[in-house]
Order: C-alpha cells, then sequence, then structure tokens
C-alpha cells in the first residue's frame, strides 16, 4: 500500500519538527493511541487500538527515525503487530518547507500488510489509512496551533 | 387375472428402479431443515477447540506463550506442538506420503496454518482464548510462485533431508517434491520435432477451492470406561480416517467407531486428514470429554484443502490435414507447504495422464513436478476425478489453439481426430483403457441441437458489426468433448496409502419384504439413498421405497474407500448390484422349493420369480423374504442377507459434449451466458432427475471456477480471497439456464453398466466457459488468456488487444 500526500500546518516549521518529536502531541494525535513512549530521540514505542472493517484489535509497535536531514527532513520506519488480527511494517520519507509562516508536510509512505488484517480489510486499508491520516493532521493541527478561541 | 392386475409395466414403475425418476428421498428432510450435520452433535459436557492461526505465510516461531489464554475463566487447555510431541502427534503422515505439522513445530509454512489449539467450555470462550495465546514470530522470506521455489535458496522444508528421495522417488531441488512422467518421452519429442504444424502454450489452471456450504469439522469422544473413541465428522472416507486415526494413535481399530452424518457438500474437500482431527482427538483423550471442532469460513478457505494449482506447459503436433500427432505436458504442480494431495498412491498427480482427452494421439507425453510453496496444503479433486478437470482443460485448450493455427473449425479438428467407436476398448497412448463410447454420435447430436452452423454465421456477422461500430458485444462459442475417467479404482493399481480402492455392499432382507442396504460409501448430497434403493429394487425385486440406505458409520457398514472421484456408483454401485444378485440366487433357490419346481425352472420376472412357461405360478419377492425367515426350507440356511466387496476391473470412461454461448462486452468485460447445452454419457442412467440435479450443480460449478473464483495470494503469501466477499460463489443472479440432454453407452464391465456422472459437469463445464470467452476475442488474435475470467480479466484481454481503441 503506497500513500501520499501535502499538508499545510499554521505554524513555523522548527515549531512543528518539534511536535513531531513530542510524545504527548504525539499521542493526542494518532487515533486510538493508548500510549506513547520515547525511548530514545529515535526511538519511540506506541500502543494503538485500530478497526479497519471488521477487525478491530490493539496494535503494538516501534518506530525508528532517521533524523540526519532534520528539520527540513526525515524518515521513519516501524512495525506494529496485533497478533491474530495481523501486522504492518513500513515507511515513510517527510519534508517540511516553510512559506509565510505555514508549514508545507509532504510525505510518501508505504506499507505490508498481513495476516486477516490483509484478508479482511483489503479493500478497505487504503482508504482507511487515508482517513487516519487526515485525523491524525487535523488533530496535530489542533495540539500544534490551537485555533483562537 | 383381469383388469385390475398390474401389468409388468405397472410392476415395474412400482418398484422404481433403475432408469425411473425417483423424487430424493433425503430432501423430506433437507427442505425442512432437518438434517442432521456434526455441528448439529451435542454431546454431553462437551468442549470446544479452536486453532490459534499464523498470520505469516512464513516465518520462524520463536516463542508461544499460552499463559494468559490458560487464565481465562472456561479454557480447559491449550494445546502446542511440545504437548503432541511426547505422543509422536505434532506430525501426521499426509496421504500423498508427505508429513505435515499438525500444531507449528519451530516454523510456520502457509498463513492460517494451525500453531495452537485451544479447548474451552464455551466456543465463545475458546475464540476469546485465542486472541490471548501470544505467539512471536521471526519473519523469513515468502515464496508463492513454484517456478521461484525451483530456483530459490530459500529452503522451505527445513525437516526433508536435502537430497533425500521423497515419497515418489528423487527431489532435484530442496523445494522440489517428485518428478512424475508418462508416456514415451523420446518418440513424442522427435514427431513434434518434425511435424507440420506445431503449437507451444501455458495453460494454467489456477488455485481455487471446493468450498462446500458446510465446513470441515468434527465432535470426538473418547470414553475412558469402555475405551472406545468415537468421531463424528464431516468425512468422505469415515473407513479411511478410522483406520489412519487406529495407526496414529494406536488405539485398537474395533475401538474407534468414525460416524460421518449429513455431510453439506464435500467435494474433495473432506477427504484428508486435517489438524482439527488430531487435536480434537487428544484433546478429547486426555480431558475424558467430548471436544467439538468446526471451521469458520475463512479458515476453511485458507488452510483446508485447495484444489488445482497447475501450470500446464503443451506441445501439440498435427499434420497440415489437422490429424493430431503427438501431445506432450509439462506440469509445474504447485502443492503447498506440504504434499497432502488426496490422489491414489500410485499416482502422484493423479490420472493427469488422461490428458489425451477424446482424441486418438498415437504417441503422448506427460512429466509433472511437484513443488512446495508457502501456500496452504491441499490439491484435491474438487468435484473431479483425481486431476482429470486439469487434464480436460488443457487438451480442450490445446484443441483450440491448434484449430486457430490451422485456420480450421474447431468442431471439425474435434470430429477427425476423435477416438472412433470401433476402436473401443482403446489404449490410449499414455496407458490408459478406454472402456466404451461413442463420441461422434454425442457431437453431431450436440452441434445440431445448437444449430452450429447458425451460431458461427451469426457470430461472423457480430464480428462485422463491431468493426463497423455498431456494436461492443461479442459472441463466443465454447466447445468441449471431454473424457473422463472415473471409480477409482483396480485394487491392482489404486491405493491410499495401502487401502485398495474397493467398495462394499451389505444387503439385509426383513421378513415382511423390505430392505436394508449399508454401503462403504456416504453421500454428501448425491442422494445415495435414492439411487441405491433403485440398483437394488431392479436386481432384487423390491420396491425401492421399501429399502433403507444407510452409510457412514464404521460400526455398522461394511470396509469401503468412501465417495469422491465419482466412485461411488462404478464401484459401489456395482457392488450393490453383485449383492443384490447373492440375494436373487438364494431367493431362487427359496422360490423353487415353494413353487416345488427345479432352481432352474423358475426365472426372475421383475418382482417375483415365476415357473418357466406359466407365469400365473409365481412367488413374489415379499413371499420369499418371508419364508426365508418362518420356512424350514432343506439344505437352506435361514435368512436373506448378502455383501459383496467390489474390486472394479477397470475404470469407467464417462464422457460428453458442452457448448457454451456467450456474449462478452467488451468494454465492460461483462459475460453473459445466452445459452448452454450439456450432453453427458454416463452409461446407464440410474435416475435421469438426479442426473439432472448433478449436472447443474456441477455447472454451477465450473461457471464459478473459470469465471472468476480462485484462491489468490498477494507476494507476502496473504490469502487474498480468505471470504465470500471476494471468493466467488454463484448465486441465482450469475447462474444461467442450462439444456441438459444425453447418449447411453454403457459401461461394458460394470454390471449394471452405469459409469458416474456427479463430477463430468464440472470437468466438462469449465474448458466451456473459458473457451467461449476465449473465441469471443479470437478473431482478434487472442490465443490464451488465464482463468479465472472475470470481468477485470476479460477488459484486460480485450484491453491488451487494442479493443479500446
Amino acid at each position: 500500500m503506497d500513500l501520499a500526500d501535502e499538508i499545510n500546518i499554521q505554524a513555523p516549521k522548527d515549531r512543528v519538527y518539534a511536535a513531531l518529536n513530542d510524545p504527548d502531541i504525539l499521542r493526542q494525535s494518532i487515533p486510538g493511541c493508548e500510549e506513547l513512549v520515547k525511548h530514545s530521540d529515535t526511538e519511540m514505542e506506541a500502543r494503538v487500538l485500530l478497526k479497519i472493517g471488521p477487525v478491530k484489535a490493539r496494535f503494538t509497535g516501534t518506530v525508528t527515525l532517521d533524523t540526519s536531514g532534520a528539520p527540513d527532513a526525515f524518515s521513519l520506519k516501524g512495525q506494529g503487530n496485533g497478533g491474530t488480527a495481523g501486522h504492518a511494517k513500513g515507511g515513510a520519507d517527510v519534508t517540511l518547507t516553510e512559506q509565510d509562516g505555514v508549514t508545507i508536510l509532504r510525505y510518501e509512505a508505504h506499507a505490508d500488510i498481513g495476516g486477516k488484517l490483509a484478508q479482511l480489510g483489503s479493500r478497505l486499508v487504503q482508504s482507511t489509512a487515508k482517513k487516519l491520516a487526515s485525523k491524525f493532521f487535523a488533530n496535530f493541527q489542533e495540539a500544534v496551533a490551537p485555533a483562537e478561541v | 387375472m383381469n383388469d385390475l392386475t398390474p401389468d409388468r409395466d405397472d410392476r415395474t414403475a412400482n418398484l422404481k428402479g433403475i432408469g425411473s425418476a425417483r423424487r430424493r428421498v433425503e430432501d423430506a428432510r433437507f427442505t425442512q431443515g432437518k438434517g442432521n450435520y456434526v455441528d448439529d452433535i451435542k454431546l454431553p459436557g462437551m468442549l470446544f477447540g479452536d486453532f490459534v492461526r499464523s498470520p505469516y505465510a512464513h516465518a520462524r516461531v520463536v516463542s508461544v506463550d499460552t499463559s494468559a489464554a490458560m487464565a481465562l475463566d472456561g479454557v480447559v487447555a491449550v494445546l502446542t506442538a511440545k504437548d503432541l510431541e511426547p505422543l509422536g502427534l505434532h506430525w501426521m503422515p499426509t496421504l500423498a506420503g508427505d508429513k505435515q505439522m499438525v500444531l507449528a513445530d519451530g516454523k510456520v509454512l502457509f498463513q492460517g496454518q494451525e500453531v495452537a489449539y485451544v479447548v474451552a467450555r464455551d466456543r465463545y470462550v475458546a475464540a476469546d482464548a485465542v486472541e490471548l495465546v501470544e505467539v512471536e514470530y521471526e519473519e523469513l522470506p515468502v515464496i508463492t510462485d513454484p517456478f521461484e521455489a525451483l530456483n530459490s535458496d530459500t529452503v522451505l522444508r527445513e525437516d526433508l533431508q536435502p537430497g533425500a528421495d521423497g515419497a515418489h522417488g528423487p527431489r532435484r531441488h530442496a523445494n522440489h517434491i517428485f518428478l512424475w512422467e508418462e508416456g514415451d518421452k523420446t518418440a513424442t519429442e522427435e514427431v513434434i520435432g518434425s511435424a507440420d504444424v506445431v503449437v507451444e502454450e501455458m495453460i494454467y489452471y489456477h488455485r481455487t477451492h471446493p468450498c462446500p456450504l458446510e465446513t470441515c469439522g468434527c465432535v470426538a469422544s473418547m470414553d475412558k470406561v469402555n475405551g472406545k473413541l468415537t468421531v463424528y465428522g464431516t468425512f468422505q472416507a469415515p473407513h479411511v480416517v478410522r483406520t489412519v486415526a487406529s495407526l496414529l494413535s494406536g488405539i485398537d481399530e474395533h475401538n474407534i467407531r468414525v460416524v460421518s452424518p449429513d455431510i453439506g457438500g464435500g467435494f474433495g474437500n473432506k477427504v484428508g486428514v486435517y489438524p482439527g482431527y488430531v487435536c480434537s482427538i487428544v484433546a478429547s483423550i486426555v480431558t475424558g470429554l467430548p471436544v467439538k471442532w468446526v471451521e469458520d469460513r475463512m479458515e476453511n478457505l485458507m488452510a483446508t484443502a485447495f484444489a488445482r494449482d497447475y501450470w500446464m506447459k503443451g506441445r501439440i503436433s498435427a499434420t497440415k490435414e489437422g490429424k493430431i500427432t503427438a501431445l506432450e505436458a509439462h506440469v509445474t504442480a504447485d502443492h503447498g507447504a506440504f504434499d497432502a494431495c488426496a490422489d491414489p498412491t500410485k499416482f502422484p498427480a493423479g490420472f493427469f495422464h488422461i490428458c489425451t482427452g477424446s482424441y486418438d494421439i498415437p504417441v503422448a507425453y506427460v512429466g509433472v513436478d511437484g513443488v512446495y510453496t508457502n501456500k496452504a496444503p491441499g490439491g484435491v479433486a474438487y468435484r473431479c476425478s483425481f486431476r482429470v478437470t486439469e487434464a480436460a482443460y488443457f487438451i480442450e485448450r490445446m484443441i483450440e489453439i491448434l484449430a486457430i493455427e490451422l485456420g480450421m473449425d474447431a468442431a471439425e479438428l474435434r470430429r477427425i481426430n476423435f477416438i472412433r467407436a470401433d476402436q473401443f476398448p482403446y489404449h490410449s497412448a499414455l496407458g490408459w483403457e478406454y472402456d466404451s463410447g461413442d463420441y461422434q454420435t454425442a457431437w453431431d447430436k450436440a452441434l445440431k441441437a445448437v444449430d452450429y452452423d447458425g451460431l458461427r454465421t451469426e457470430q461472423a456477422a457480430r464480428v462485422e458489426a463491431f468493426r463497423r461500430g455498431e456494436t461492443r458485444r461479442l459472441i463466443g462459442i465454447g466447445l468441449t468433448h471431454f473424457t473422463e475417467i472415473v471409480g477409482a479404482g483396480p485394487v491392482k493399481n489404486c491405493d491410499i496409502l495401502g487401502m485398495g480402492m474397493f467398495d462394499s455392499c451389505e444387503i439385509r432382507i426383513h421378513p415382511t419384504g423390505s430392505a436394508i442396504a449399508r454401503l462403504g460409501t456416504i453421500s454428501q448430497g448425491q442422494g445415495h439413498a435414492t439411487t441405491f434403493a433403485q440398483i437394488l429394487a431392479s436386481e432384487i425385486g423390491i420396491p425401492a421405497d421399501k429399502i433403507t440406505v444407510e452409510e457412514g458409520d464404521t460400526d455398522t457398514a461394511p470396509y469401503g474407500l468412501g465417495t469422491y472421484g465419482s466412485r461411488s456408483t462404478p464401484v459401489a454401485g456395482a457392488a450393490t448390484a453383485l449383492a443384490g444378485r447373492k440375494i436373487r440366487a438364494k431367493a431362487q433357490m427359496i422360490a423353487a422349493y415353494l413353487l416345488e419346481v427345479h432352481d432352474d425352472d423358475v426365472e426372475f420376472d421383475i418382482d417375483r420369480f415365476v415357473v418357466k412357461g406359466a407365469p400365473e405360478r409365481f412367488k413374489t419377492m415379499a413371499d420369499i423374504a418371508y419364508a426365508a425367515y418362518n420356512q424350514a426350507i432343506p439344505g437352506v440356511e435361514p435368512g436373506l442377507e448378502a455383501v459383496s466387496y467390489y474390486d472394479p476391473p477397470n475404470m469407467t470412461y464417462p464422457f460428453g459434449a458442452y457448448i457454451c454461448v456467450m456474449e462478452i462486452d467488451v468494454d465492460t468485460g461483462e459475460a453473459e451466458i445466452r445459452q448452454f447445452y450439456a450432453l453427458d454419457d454416463c452409461g446407464t442412467r440410474i435416475n435421469p432427475m438426479v442426473i439432472e440435479g448433478q449436472v447443474h450443480g456441477g455447472l454451477t460449478e465450473a461457471l464459478a471456477i473459470a469465471m472468476g473464483q480462485e484462491i489468490a495470494y498477494d507476494d507476502m503469501g496473504n490469502v487474498k480471497t480468505g471470504t465470500l466477499m471476494d471468493f466467488f460463489i454463484p448465486t441465482t443472479w450469475e447462474t444461467p439456464h442450462y439444456t441438459t440432454d444425453h447418449t447411453e453407452t454403457p459401461s461394458p464391465h460394470h454390471p449394471i453398466g452405469a459409469k458416474g456422472v456427479g463430477e463430468s459437469p464440472n470437468v466438462g463445464g469449465v474448458p466451456a466457459f473459458s473457451n467461449a470467452v476465449h473465441d469471443a476475442l479470437r478473431p482478434f488474435g487472442l490465443r490464451q488468456s488465464h482463468m479465472p475470467h472475470d470481468h477485470w480479466r476479460i477488459w484486460k484481454a480485450a484491453h491488451d488487444l487494442g479493443l479500446h481503441g
């Protein structure tokens, strides 16, 4: 499965990058995230409750970051396991560009999924992933730059 | 005698014997929901089993942690390979001479493989507990392509000694299972090398699945008091299961009772022995309680016995006039992770070498390579005799392609190559002796029935209209003339793990002239209780309505090899007729005594014995039955019973001519079946209505297979078609009207001349549907396009031919 998108975030690049490394903000932003622990600057572990089609399961996974191009670009690799529900692994390349105080986040992601998730959810995985991504960025926007009340 | 005395026709009709369209006696319970299937069996204290299955297609099993599952209230046990190992049951032998893991022993080799078996007091608790078993896997490279498997350094079966022979001879690669050959390779290559015309093509018969309505399951019940194990299960071969269970468990065979109750369709899926049976039996022995295991639909499609998956590379040669001179086939057979094909032991590629089909081909060669991949094991005969549908599809595609190359009409090409009626019994180049046939007559009848010439004219006009831009729909005429080989089989060359493939019937006539017959086979919907009673009715003169037919309980039924490969009528049907004749022989002696004449002076007449030349002096079979039990007859022991074990001298060779007329929409890829004509010759016809039902059902499965049904894997070994959302089962919406017809060429060696029909429509139907798709696009250059022909693939074929502008 491949996924790519471009999102405008109403905050400067440094703030966006910092937020992407902030476990509290990530926990608030990732749909279904129950726990997120940052082991080091490049390693995180998370537990997420996900529902894709008829499959609902708790996935535990690890994410490794490559921050050598930060803050303009970084990449991440991860894998998650939902036991009998299935498993996934993949990666993403992310670039951040700032324009007039707005950060343009572009990403290209690829994931391989397996198990029941792939069997039952295959027709839904792409659309669900898109939905989850847009929900993530909506939450993220809210956490990084809360709308004026 | 007066006008009210039944005449001979009335008496014959009253028997409802051979040839009668007798209503199926089974249907009274099936249509009212009163069948008794495995899942209907509920025993006191019964526990429920469920499997933890591998989400990976190839991985090491690093650890299995059952503690959380065991802690769940209601869980009785969680079995892993470690628990089965002391019993020597963590692996089991397969029907093909290989072995298979019962529970994952160090690694998993296909998605859905059994890893642990949870036993709980409640079906729901068992399912919950499955989720709590924590298994740590380490992924390994996945191979789903058999050609890649033979060139890969990745060894799938690390348990096998490298370089050591397998059950069927040398293995040339770690992922190679066997090379099986038949025919004269050198002579075939010589003829093909110097032939006028040769065509070469790869024909793929994709992986699919029998997918019976009822999935596989069992209830195992060990009685610790009397030491008797009873196993109720969806078994197509209950006696074989008993013997295998005895050999595996060490329990004496008389202490094992296997019962196949009503079975909701088998189609080959229920021939094999599955880990679920072994684990349920072990769990029942350990707990002393009955244990039920019934797989769900996903488990059925993912893990129990697939069918086909044959890559058939063929070459066929002919003279310029179209006379076929040689045929060659190299098959790469994807057997999945374990070789669990259900074939007679000496035939690891089944009867694939029937692939010369209905044609007189002087020389031929077949080589089949069996290969391991990370897919589910199986390779069963899905509503066909062993690999016969693959063979029929192969030759019927090759004929069509040869016709294109020759520029000949495909019907005419078949006609000039048929084995002629005067050539039977016919010895094929690949070693078979065809018992009887009259292909020409059947073919002419079929072509006339559909107005073949008219169809070709219409098709040509449509092509012209398409080229002028007036229509986007094309017509395809799918021709097939198939020859099957069924009724395994002669014990001299057909056995399963040493068990000879005979079959049996035991008859007991009751004093008031009714009867019970028990057979070694088991109906899965074929209607045995209806048709076997008809055979007996004609043989012994007792009305079919007064004959109970019982199968499936190994404590009562005589030993037999079960029902698959259209063997029930050719083998058990023959045993039934012969047991009936033994009854009749004794009845003749009794009748002669009662009529006070010599044995030779009475003769059988429909439902009675009459004194020769004096038909008014007779004893009905009811009279004879009563006397058999209640009258002291000198020199004749009381009772009227018989048993027959029948080892057929040869297999039977049913054949048929099928024609499918299809319209395809070039832009959407949709296919509409306009007409389907099916002529079957199954020898003597026992019940025309049951035959028609068999043909309708088989054609619908053929439609499914040809037009959409498949077990597809992605590169990671995920089963992409594991639910009925993705696995095509035709509904009334997709199912066309079928026209059935017949000719009748009896088998010369079968006691009543019957050949078997249950599987013909699948064998002949698939090439008919597929050839129709190919024929529609043939005028635009299509030679071969792999099944299943779903809308996308038809659209793609049209697209690749440039038909979308």
